[in-house]
């Protein structure tokens, strides 16, 4: 219902600003287009790539293609929750970060090489 | 539940009755937690306490014997553990007073003997403690109103019983004596908890009152099976054949506790509950047939085996198994007055000859063979008459107390209708002489065959008690049992047993079956006298003992193979019960499934854990696919839903 209701709204703010001054609606489609594209390389980032940072760094694109979706939608539907969304995620982002590195830094201080295959310790 | 409660006695307080009942108990506890510190105090203070229980006891005569209506004695109610269903209490009624009198009596006697007898033995205390607790588990027997107290004190007997047979435990054999004593008497304690289960289910309560009240109304195999119950009780604890094995090992024991528990008590359990069930049995003519027929085989096994014993204590065991044989035929055929009063005269007597062979065995060193005694007389002077009376009275010499005592039951037998069991007394009275005046003759005629140079004669400690057990062994009969039914002891009884339907008039007069007995007596100790004291039998004596020894036929060497076939019957089968399930069942059907179990959960770690690869990229696929599947799931939800 808010959808069809803020329809107007949001064809008149959510754009970008073409050279004329004008303000161009984006449409909401290609935000999530974008948005799924970023997921679908972080996916494919932690699945093929054998580097833990770059594992870490697919996951934080993931991530941020989530936040995009958040503030797209709140602009879309002029909701302000989104905007809050987005911060919870980028501090849940941060200390996930913050994990990952340290696991990663103790994990590889006395291996030679970082490949994430090699660890599996966990092996059944 | 009953609404109403039967009781057999006037309920009142009666605090002499709960002291006399627990004095024994505190004197147990005493010996017990001071023993080390009292020493040889202990044997004068545990004596106090029974003895101040028998002063009791006559002081509550008059309560013990009153009667208010249908009530009969003193009932005190003590507590109620499930109510309505169980409620304890003491009962003090002519026979529960009779029995006291014996076990607080006797029992008196036998402690001050023991502080004699037992001098000088490393567990002095110890020894007093039990037998005061002995005393105090019989009287739990004796005075409870119900069937569970009953079974308790039946119970703590046993065990008292088992803490004295076993009381020399560095002996094996003792040891060993003291467990089939146990087990035994656990036998007959399991069929009395049946007849309280079947109580329990078909009146819902325990009480002596409320089972007799109920007795008419039981129908026949309900009423039969409760005594059937009731007699594996009576048998284990008295010795009936075939639960009487245990008795003559008994006699491992130190002698006064063959005298007090093996001899005047504790054996006589059986027919104390016989008696007390009275009511039952009066219903059941089955029971009366049982007990009787039982009673008649255990009285003429004993009395034939007694006749092959060398241990002076074994034979008067299987004595006491046959006379316990003449009381359980006595309360079991229906007369119950005959069968209590050899009772009574038993506990004399009986006790009077243990404690008798107690001084022979203390001057002899521990000799217990009659093979080693003999000319005795001259040596032991005091120790010939006080066996001589015992003798006497045992064989039923008229004029002495067993004669009394043992026609009531023996003409009772008659009176009743089963002349079969009648004949068996007879021919057991003839055996009884025999083996009795054997054992006089052995011991105290002739040549001393031993080899204890001076043997010393013990001092008063233990010749009183003796000498005080020689007036009732002689006397007490004629005193209380002369008279028909105008004697002192049938007047006494006359409230507590109802008077017994006889089915006809018998064939002989009680005065005919007297002379029948004591023809068949004399005839026993003619016999004796010939084999054993006749100047040709005492030369050679040494010789002549030891072939007799020799020529023992196998079967009573081996005592019916009675113990044989226990052994065939319940030990054999149980060890192979139990090798069957230790080598077949436990291990493969037990052990089979636990390692059956363990192999499954083996096999379904192995499947799962090949899924834990340990890959971390291989969990983010798996998490990756997961969540596709959610996706596709919704979207094409979302796409049937339009």
């Amino acid at each position: 219902m808010p959808l069809k209701s803020n329809a107007r709204h949001a064809k008149r703010f959510c754009g970008v600003a073409n050279s004329g001054g004008r303000v161009v609606p984006v449409a909401i489609g290609n935000y999530i287009a974008l948005s799924a594209v970023m997921f679908f390389i972080g996916v494919t980032g932690v699945l093929v790539r054998r580097n833990p940072l770059i594992m870490l760094m697919s996951i934080e694109l993931m991530f941020n293609a989530a936040n995009l979706l958040f503030i797209a939608f709140a602009r879309a539907w002029l909701a302000n929750v989104g905007h809050i969304f987005a911060f919870l995620v980028i501090t849940v982002a941060a200390a996930e970060a913050a994990i990952g590195l340290a696991i990663v830094v103790t994990t590889f201080r006395s291996e030679p090489n970082v490949d994430v295959d090699e660890v599996r310790l966990m092996r059944g | 539940m009953s609404a109403v409660h039967h009781s057999l006695g006037v309920a009142g307080n009666y605090p002499m009755l709960v002291a006399l009942w627990l004095l024994p108990l505190a004197g147990a506890v005493v010996c017990w937690a001071f023993g080390p510190r009292l020493k040889a105090f202990c044997g004068w203070l545990a004596s106090a306490a029974i003895a101040a229980s028998f002063v009791l006891a006559v002081l509550l005569w008059g309560a013990g014997t009153q009667h208010a209506g249908n009530a009969l004695g003193a009932n005190q109610p003590l507590f109620s553990w499930i109510a309505g269903t169980f409620d304890f209490g003491l009962l003090l009624d002519p026979l529960s007073l009779l029995w006291t009198f014996i076990i607080t009596g006797v029992g008196f006697l036998i402690h001050f003997y023991s502080i004699g007898y037992m001098e000088g033995d490393r567990a002095y205390a110890r020894f007093f403690a039990y037998m005061n607790f002995f005393v105090f588990a019989m009287l739990t027997l004796v005075l409870s109103d119900n069937f569970v107290g009953l079974l308790v004190g039946w119970g703590l007997v046993g065990l008292a019983s088992y803490f004295l047979i076993g009381f020399w435990f560095e002996r094996r054999t003792a040891v060993a004596a003291a467990r089939k004593a146990f087990v035994l008497n656990v036998v007959g304690d399991v069929g009395i908890m049946f007849a309280v289960f079947a109580l329990v289910a078909a009146i819902h309560s325990v009480s002596f009152g409320d089972a007799f009240a109920a007795a008419g109304s039981f129908g026949t195999p309900l009423l039969f099976g409760i005594c059937i119950a009731l007699f594996i009780g009576a048998a284990a604890k008295s010795a009936q054949v075939p639960l009487h094995t245990w008795l003559p090992d008994a006699m491992e024991g130190p002698t006064p506790v063959s005298a007090l528990i093996h001899a005047a008590t504790m054996v006589t359990a059986g027919v104390y509950l016989i008696a007390r069930c009275a009511p039952l049995w009066n219903a059941s003519a089955d029971a009366r047939m049982l007990a009787g027929t039982i009673g008649a085989i255990t009285a003429i096994a004993g009395a034939i085996l007694g006749c092959v014993q060398w241990d002076i204590k074994r034979i008067l065991a299987y004595s006491t198994m046959s006379q316990i044989g003449y009381m359980i035929v006595g309360v079991g055929v229906g007369a119950y007055e005959g069968g209590v009063a050899h009772f009574f005269t038993h506990a004399f007597f009986k006790a009077q000859l243990f404690l008798a062979s107690g001084l022979i065995i203390h001057a002899l060193a521990n000799e217990q063979d009659v093979r080693r005694m003999g000319g005795l007389r001259k040596k032991l002077p005091f120790a010939f008459w006080a066996i001589l009376t015992g003798v006497l009275s045992i064989c039923g010499i008229p004029g002495f107390s067993g004669f009394f005592s043992k026609d009531e039951v023996i003409y009772g037998a008659l009176l009743h209708g089963h002349p079969w069991i009648y004949a068996t007394c007879i021919v057991t009275a003839g055996l009884t002489a025999y083996y009795m005046f054997r054992l006089l003759f052995v011991t105290f005629l002739g040549e001393y065959r031993g080899n204890v140079d001076h043997p010393h004669a013990p001092g008063w400690v233990m010749n009183l008690p003796v000498a005080i057990l020689i007036v009732p062994t002689v006397a007490i009969g004629a005193v209380l049992l002369y008279g028909g039914e105008h004697s002192p002891w049938s007047r006494y009884f006359a409230p507590q047993f109802a008077p017994a339907q006889l089915p006809a008039v018998p064939a002989l007069t009680e005065l005919q079956t007297s002379g029948i007995v004591l023809i068949v007596v004399l005839a026993g100790l003619a016999i004796a006298w010939v084999r054993y004291a006749t100047r040709a039998a005492q030369a050679g004596a040494v010789e002549r003992l030891r072939r007799e020894a020799e020529r023992t036929p196998a079967f009573l060497v081996n005592l019916f193979y009675f113990d044989t076939i226990i052994d065939l019957a319940f030990v054999r089968t149980s060890q192979l019960l139990g090798t069957l399930v230790a080598r077949v069942l436990d291990p493969h059907l037990i052990d089979g499934a636990v390692r059956e179990l363990a192999a499954i959960t083996r096999s379904a770690g192995t499947l799962v854990r090949s899924l834990e690869t340990g890959l971390l990229r291989a969990y983010a696929l798996i998490l990756a696919f997961g969540a596709a599947c959610f996706i596709i799931y919704y979207a094409l939800a979302a796409g049937g839903a339009h």
